[in-house]
């Protein structure tokens, strides 16, 4: 059940640290991309193949590390978690990618894999180097993405996050409808 | 599966605003609940003391005066002065709790005295194995907990700054915080601290993360940046997050990157 041993953020340090981290990941780093069901405009390689490119020098690591170690936010637990609750969430499965963002380090570019309707995989196709190497970060806990929902589906909500309500707000808000509800 | 939980949810109104604290637990009643639920409202309260500028008597309030010094201040507030100025250091100026000269940490301490007071009263809670889980949601934003090994997530809501009562998206998360700031329920009340106006640029940011001060902190600096910028989010330490702006429009983002949304992409379900 520890399968979260990082706190993952691939910020632009996490990124780094998953440089880092390489090494650890063992050779078979495996490609998550297989792209299906989205289109539009993604940037850079989306690469399908098995691109086990084995370790190759830390160079890149050493500099960022600092900074990497700077930000993190030291690992509590996170979201991902496996139970097999279907797919309420407006998540449909499939692998998707997103567009390239550049950071001071290059370009980054994630795919993740939805599977069930939570996130089962988070990879990183693109990463600065240039090399067109894939990256799995499965065994990390994995972000959890906002999905967006249909309509007022306040049923199984336990909480509602939102602008900061009033106490006057809050006897019309959802939250206390589940407060009264629950 | 678990089996069916019991949960006590318990209301209180601090701070000008309503907290709520559930606490799911395997037997009807579970002793401690109360009283860790009881002793989180009273610090909440003692730290609105301290902070609270509505109070003219508060230690921020005769700080801001220049009747009290920090060092003679009650220690939290220097704690809280410090992690502003590393708030606005790592968001680079988006976050200021200085704005104008005087110091005023109140975008600050609500996110950090919620997440502080429920890791001190309600996180021992889990050592209890008849407790199950506990979230506490103070105006919007929340800490949320989960023991190990329950096959359980918290649904979160994420309200629609543009139809009240509705929602616009939802996250499931066992451990962590969520945090949305925006301008839906009190008007353009966060500043852009590199102009001081009114930021209008996004109606809506949420954050998830593993602590709410941070989440609060980045929650709003979503707001100020605004939605054509996300340029932020790299720095941010968050899980993954969503900015909304004008007319619906919607971006989110997962460690960092924005998960883009094109033409025919699976994750909008269009309302």
């Amino acid at each position: 059940m520890k399968k979260i041993v990082w706190a993952i953020l691939v910020t632009v340090s996490g990124v780094v640290l998953l440089f880092s981290y390489r090494t650890s990941l063992g050779a078979g780093t495996t490609v998550a991309s297989s792209t299906t069901g989205f289109s539009g405009s993604i940037g850079g390689s989306t690469g399908s193949g098995t691109s086990s490119s084995t370790t190759s020098g830390s160079a890149a690591a050493a500099t960022p590390s600092a900074s990497a170690t700077a930000s993190a936010s030291t690992g509590s637990s996170s979201s991902s978690s496996s139970s097999g609750t279907s797919t309420s969430t407006g998540l449909k499965n499939g692998t998707f990618t997103g567009s390239a963002a550049s950071t001071r380090f290059g370009d980054v570019q994630v795919a993740i894999t939805v599977s069930g309707g939570k996130i089962t995989n988070v990879a990183v196709p693109q990463y600065p180097n240039n090399n067109g190497r894939d990256v799995e970060i499965a065994n990390y806990s994995l972000p959890q993405l906002i999905s967006e929902t249909l309509s007022a589906q306040s049923a199984n909500i336990d909480m509602v996050s939102g602008a900061t309500y009033t106490s006057e707000g809050y006897l019309q808000s959802l939250q206390s409808a589940i407060d009264q509800a629950k | 599966m678990s089996a069916e939980l019991h949960r006590t949810v318990r209301v209180a109104d601090v701070m000008g605003m309503v907290i709520s604290v559930h606490v799911l637990t395997h037997a009807p009643t579970v002793a401690g609940v109360d009283d860790a639920t009881a002793d989180a409202f009273a610090e909440l309260r003692d730290i609105d003391r301290v902070f609270s500028t509505y109070r003219s008597d508060s230690d921020v309030s005769r700080l801001r005066r220049g009747e009290l010094t920090l060092a003679a201040a009650d220690p939290r507030v220097a704690e809280v002065a410090r992690a502003c100025e590393e708030a606005e250091a790592v968001t680079r100026g988006l976050f200021s709790a200085r704005f104008g000269g005087a110091f005023d940490p109140t975008g600050y301490v609500k996110g950090w005295a919620v997440e502080s007071v429920a890791r001190g009263h309600l996180g021992a809670l889990l050592e209890n194995a008849d407790v199950a889980a506990w979230a506490i949601n103070a105006g919007g934003d929340m800490q949320v907990a989960t023991a190990a090994g329950l096959d359980r997530d918290w649904r979160v809501g994420i309200a629609d700054p543009a139809r009240p009562g509705q929602l616009a998206a939802v996250v499931e998360l066992r451990d962590g915080a969520v945090a949305t700031s925006g301008t839906a329920e009190r008007g353009a009340h966060i500043l852009d601290p590199r102009t001081g106006r009114a930021a209008l640029g996004a109606t809506s940011s949420t954050v998830v993360a593993d602590s709410l001060a941070v989440a609060d902190v980045w929650a709003t600096v979503g707001v100020v940046a605004g939605i054509d910028d996300l340029g932020w989010i790299r720095e941010c330490p968050g899980r993954s997050g969503m900015v909304i702006g004008a007319g619906g429009r919607t971006r989110r983002w997962v460690s960092g990157v924005e998960v883009a949304a094109a033409a025919g992409d699976p994750f909008r379900v269009s309302a």
